[in-house]
């Protein structure tokens, strides 16, 4: 079963006919509009400082410079995309092999207790999880686990919308390939790992880009959790580019925090135009609310 | 088959466990192996989580020194503090803008990208683009826009005689100008649902309506929506629940100011535990916006219920 040829047939051209246009251009208009706020993140970071506050509207900088990506620089942001990389690979690995695991069983295994784990798990998602961040944040103080890489990866690899995608695949999995393998006395482990897990291609993309994108972005636990600079992660370490004190607007800041947040966006914006229709499938599938 | 009495303890556990059946097959206890790595870390931080932050919520803890048992002290205290009241009246002000704006702008675009005209690639990947990127972008990138003086949206609004509005800047207009920026990074999310459900509506059905004679507007109205009820009710659920949590966009814009005028709970507690180290007190308050959302949530439904009916 391919999951992402109901997206394909999005690029399928419907019938247009003349009196939609007003309406077709109208939408193209609003599209164009919508990623405005983004065309003026990337044009500003190019300004140099003294045009950047200016009377009238300039979509093209007048002079194109890279002033503001040096002074980005002089942070330690490598640092923190360094860190951001990290944490949010390890996150995504385990959080997609541990939801393979347990959408595996959920699907497949016969075991007592499954269908209680499982309303658990959907229970789970009705609670905020700023609920636990108190709780959360308590006790890696307490453990003196704060301030860690640990402490930004360990709360994320249980995700729930991870086990989900895979139930959801398995149980569309025809069983009698992994009949075969029983029958030659594979493990348990080794049908799910050799046979099971190299059909999972589409939920693995899914889920793999779904939860890179949660990690990479996540912002209130790495906020409470991390107290040192150079641990930080890139939204958390960018966020203090923020050019207004109070109500008072610093002049030049906005240059340095729009070129800090273009090299913010970038991974994510790169990895959505890539792969763009695992991505909307996902979350699709999901109904995840980042 | 009966297990032979002569063998050891352990070998004959083995071989019953091997025979046991549930559902009326036979069990798989590899089950909780592969279930184990998911389950201890979701345990810990969500169960164990929760029990343990209703602990501190009963009681007095700063970061130093021991929880002092202090009964129902904390939530008596945040029943009467003005800026507790002042933030949990601000969540539902953000749920009155944000979640009208992101579902009926959400199925409007999707009811446009799904006629597949020319570009709808284009069109799809736009409005869905602003969810992909972090908080400090939305953020960032808002404070700019929405700059009193030297913002764009103030300069668009100029031209056509509006003078400048203090979006950020006054109790008036705060809350109004997250919004602004929460609709715009929300938006891709209900789009994509809305994208979704209307794909799996049969063509066919619209077109029979169109050649009984309704326009395109009423074939939306009275057949396409009714399916996407559902779909709705989703949307504004979940849409609902993740509003009143609202946080980062308020600590990136107006860290809840000017006085609390754009205050959010989640804020708040992030303050009190984070500036003011007031932990039991920060738990308090997060415990009362978990059983806030269950009713808002509850409540919503059943509107929603209502009015299907």
């Amino acid at each position: 079963m391919n999951i992402s040829t109901g997206f394909k047939n999005t690029l399928r051209r419907g019938n247009m006919k003349s009196r939609d246009l007003p309406i077709w251009i109208l939408g193209l208009f609003i599209a164009i509009l919508w990623i405005l706020p983004f065309v003026w993140m990337v044009s500003t970071s190019f300004k140099p400082a003294k045009e950047v506050m200016t009377k009238e509207i300039e979509w093209f900088p007048r002079h194109v410079v890279l002033d503001n990506y040096k002074k980005v620089f002089e942070y330690p942001v490598a640092r923190w995309a360094w860190n951001s990389l990290v944490v949010a690979t390890v996150s995504t690995t385990l959080g997609v092999l541990f939801g393979a695991m347990a959408g595996y069983a959920l699907a497949r295994l016969n075991f007592p207790g499954k269908n209680v784990f499982f309303a658990v798990l959907i229970a789970s998602l009705m609670i905020p999880t700023e609920m636990t961040i108190i709780p959360m944040y308590v006790g890696f103080l307490k453990v003196g686990l704060s301030n860690s890489y640990i402490s930004l990866i360990l709360p994320t690899i249980a995700n729930v919308f991870s086990v989900y995608i895979f139930r959801q695949f398995f149980m569309g999995l025809p069983v009698e390939l992994e009949d075969a393998a029983t029958i030659d006395g594979a493990s348990r482990f080794g049908i799910f790992w050799r046979i099971a897990m190299p059909l999972a291609r589409s939920p693995l993309i899914a889920a793999s880009i779904l939860l890179f994108t949660l990690n990479w972005n996540s912002f209130l636990w790495p906020l409470l959790i991390i107290f040192e600079d150079k641990m930080k992660t890139m939204p958390v370490g960018i966020a203090a580019f923020t050019p207004v004190v109070g109500t008072h607007t610093q002049l030049e800041g906005f240059g340095i925090a729009m070129a800090g947040i273009t090299l913010l966006s970038l991974p994510g914006l790169l990895i959505f135009f890539i792969f763009q229709r695992f991505f909307i499938e996902g979350i699709s599938r999901t109904g995840i609310k980042g | 088959m009966n297990t032979p009495a002569t063998l050891p303890f352990w070998q004959r556990t083995r071989l019953r466990m091997r025979k046991a059946t549930w559902n009326y097959q036979r069990i798989d206890w590899s089950g909780y192996v592969f279930i184990l790595p998911f389950f201890i870390p979701f345990l810990t931080f969500t169960v164990v989580a929760i029990i343990f932050g209703s602990y501190i919520a009963f009681n007095d803890w700063g970061i130093m020194g021991a929880p002092q048992f202090v009964g129902l002290a904390n939530f008596k205290e945040a029943f009467t503090d003005e800026w507790v009241v002042k933030a949990f009246t601000n969540i539902l002000r953000y749920g009155l803008i944000i979640v009208p704006g992101v579902t009926v702008l959400g199925l409007i675009f999707a009811v446009y990208v799904n006629k597949r005209w020319y570009f709808s690639g284009f069109v799809r990947a736009a409005f869905y683009s602003p969810n992909v990127v972090s908080a400090t972008v939305i953020g960032l990138v808002w404070v700019w826009i929405l700059d009193t003086q030297f913002g764009l949206l103030n300069k668009y609004l100029n031209m056509i005689g509006i003078p400048n509005i203090p979006w950020l800047t006054s109790t008036q207009w705060s809350l109004i100008g997250v919004s602004i920026a929460s609709i715009w990074w929300d938006l891709g999310f209900s789009f994509v649902l809305f994208l979704a459900a209307l794909q799996e509506i049969p063509r066919e059905l619209q077109e029979a309506a169109e050649i009984d004679g309704a326009s395109g507007m009423q074939s939306f109205w009275y057949v396409s929506l009714p399916i996407l009820r559902p779909t709705i009710s989703m949307i504004v659920t979940l849409q609902l629940i993740a509003t009143m949590r609202i946080f980062s966009q308020v600590y990136m814009m107006t860290n809840g100011g000017p006085a609390g005028s754009s205050d959010s709970v989640i804020h708040y507690i992030y303050q009190t535990a984070i500036v003011r180290f007031r932990l039991g007190y920060a738990a308090a308050v997060s415990l009362m916006l978990f059983v806030v959302i269950l009713i808002v949530t509850f409540i919503q439904q059943r509107l929603i219920r209502e009015s299907v009916q």
